[in-house]
């Protein structure tokens, strides 16, 4: 018998991750296209790092970041709270790792908006957030959309930095990708399989839908 | 309503610096493109901030650079309809309308809405989206969403240009009942003198970023007080030239183009000094060979070579070779005229300007 684990932590972790990566991103998407400030290319910059470097190396940055002997590891590990080897640091990894994917597209659909429909808006009375709330993200929601399966897929698939943070453990923080190199690496030929499989199919049905948010035929 | 407002603004290359004043009118913005115009309703409406001035709008102080003043554009009550108008795609006719009320009962909403809806003539149309709309509904539409928050100013950017000619005339006279039942005090920015004209008591020529002149319609068509605004308003025929004398009742001009021109005598004119003059092309009268000259038009007679004419709908443009033959003098006239006179291209004729018609620019 295969054990699911991996897979029902990987939809967890994916889960997790997606939630924040659109919470965080959408908020970093809005203020990219809607705002102008000092550092807002280093800033694009740092949020498509995840998209080029190895995920090895942002998994060892990450891994510094939270391991105990950095200040922020020493603070959360005060509050009762472990990051490396949990599942915690694999939603970190996933989340860090899918952030590129969803900010792009976002950004773009929100910056597809124009500054005269917004400003249409405010000359009726609204305030910021009755603009986003009933403008801006009706038009807009397409691309969001799109940029939420697109992370939620890059979750699921992600291998280097994941066992970089949290590690290898089964039953702890194996997630599906590293349960197939772990199969494959002892000789495991049926589960590698039939991982490949789960994970390739889900891989379609993800870009299938993806591609009707973003053609409009939902 | 009244509206105050003095704006500076500097840009790349180009700067922008007016003064205004207007009561509860519709005052029209003219000027060519680039001039600043849209900027300066953007100004008004808070879209662009300006460097350093105010703007007053009745009372209330909605900006003012030296008082630190800069109310926000949601709180000005400032109608502005977009040259594309800006509607809000995901929403009907009805819910495009309807977006910026609040405050009021469900019925007493659907009442208004309604009664701007049969205003604007978009009767039967409320659950369309605006991309089933023709241009012309888009403009009422975008019209009707600004007045139902009951502005205290509405200006409207170009309102027309994106319109087909044919539509156009049908929805100006629109606009001026509209303007009439809901009588705010307005600003209209076009390039298009014949729309400045149309629905402009006052008119304000912007050039460069500047107003060169604000008058009423009759003032700026028929008196410019700059070179620049009697080319907007269509006088081609500018000429420079030096006073001869001021005696008597005429101004007497001297060109080095046209030679020697009577115009009406002008307060301030001292003899020697240089002065720049206008002559409308539509107030050149052409002399018929086989009369006599009525005394009342033989103020001015020039003698010319038609160079050429061409067709302007229902008039034709004809290139009178005046003076020393270098000149070109510009003249309208209506079709027919030109027909019944056999005025072909080579014919030498006489026109005859009536020394009111003769313009100097002060």
């Amino acid at each position: 018998m295969i054990d699911l684990f991996p897979l029902i932590l990987t939809v967890k972790v994916s889960f997790f991750a997606t939630f924040f990566t659109a919470s965080i991103g959408l908020v970093l998407a809005w203020t990219m296209a809607k705002r102008d400030f000092f550092g807002k290319n280093v800033l694009d910059v740092l949020i498509m790092q995840p998209l080029v470097i190895p995920p090895t190396v942002l998994g060892y940055y990450l891994l510094s970041l939270f391991g105990r002997s950095s200040v922020l590891g020493a603070f959360l590990d005060s509050l009762g709270i472990e990051i490396v080897f949990t599942w915690k640091g694999a939603v970190i990894a996933s989340m860090v790792s899918s952030l590129p994917l969803f900010v792009k597209p976002a950004r773009a659909s929100l910056e597809g908006v124009g500054r005269e429909l917004e400003d249409a808006a405010r000359l009726l009375g609204k305030t910021e957030f009755q603009i986003f709330k009933t403008i801006t993200l009706p038009l807009a929601w397409r691309g969001i959309a799109a940029g939420i399966v697109m992370a939620f897929a890059r979750a699921t698939g992600e291998f280097g930095a994941t066992l970089m943070v949290a590690g290898n453990i089964p039953g702890v923080t194996q997630t599906l990708p590293i349960a197939i190199f772990d199969a494959v690496q002892s000789g495991d030929t049926l589960s590698a399989n039939i991982l490949v499989g789960i994970i390739t199919l889900f891989s379609f049905l993800v870009l299938f839908a993806a591609a009707r948010f973003t053609r409009g035929r939902l | 309503m009244n509206l105050e407002l003095s704006l500076k603004k500097a840009l790349d290359g180009f700067s922008i610096d007016v003064k205004l004043q207007l009561d509860s009118e519709m005052l029209v913005l003219f000027g060519p493109s680039g001039a600043g115009k849209t900027l300066i309703l953007k100004m008004i409406s808070g879209m662009i901030r300006p460097d350093e001035g105010s703007i007053s709008i009745g009372t209330r102080k909605v900006f003012d650079s030296a008082g630190g003043i800069d109310v926000p554009i949601r709180e000005r009550k400032v109608g502005f309809l977009f040259q594309d108008y800006a509607l809000f795609p995901h929403m009907t006719v009805y819910g495009n309308i309807s977006y910026g009320i609040s405050g009021l009962e469900k019925e007493a909403v659907t009442k208004k809405v309604g009664e701007l809806i049969n205003v604007t003539r978009l009767a039967g149309l409320e659950n369309r989206y605006p991309h089933e709309l023709s241009g012309g509904q888009k403009q009422r539409c975008a019209l009707a969403r600004t007045l139902a928050v009951e502005p205290s100013l509405l200006l409207l950017d170009e309102p027309f240009s994106a319109l087909d000619y044919q539509v156009r005339e049908k929805l100006r006279a629109d606009l001026v009942n509209i303007h009439a039942m809901y009588p705010i005090t307005t600003i209209l920015v076009t390039h298009d003198l014949e729309e400045a004209f149309m629905l402009g008591r006052r008119i304000a020529v912007v050039n460069n970023g500047r107003i060169e002149q604000v008058g009423t319609r009759e003032d700026v068509f028929y008196r410019p007080v700059t070179r620049d605004v009697a080319r907007f308003m269509g006088a081609r025929n500018i000429f420079n030239g030096t006073v001869v004398s001021t005696d008597g009742p005429s101004t007497v001009i001297s060109s080095p183009d046209i030679g020697a021109v009577k115009a009406i005598r002008t307060e301030g004119l001292m003899p020697g000094q240089e002065v720049s003059f206008c002559i409308r092309p539509e107030e050149i009268l052409v002399i018929r060979p086989d009369r006599t000259v009525d005394p009342k038009v033989q103020d001015n007679i020039l003698e010319g070579e038609i160079a050429y004419t061409t067709g302007k709908g229902s008039t034709q443009i004809l290139f009178l070779k005046v003076g020393k033959g270098d000149t070109l003098l510009k003249i309208e006239l209506p079709n027919f005229v030109l027909r019944k006179l056999g005025l072909a291209n080579g014919r030498r004729i006489r026109v005859s300007l009536k020394r009111e018609n003769v313009w100097v620019i002060p």
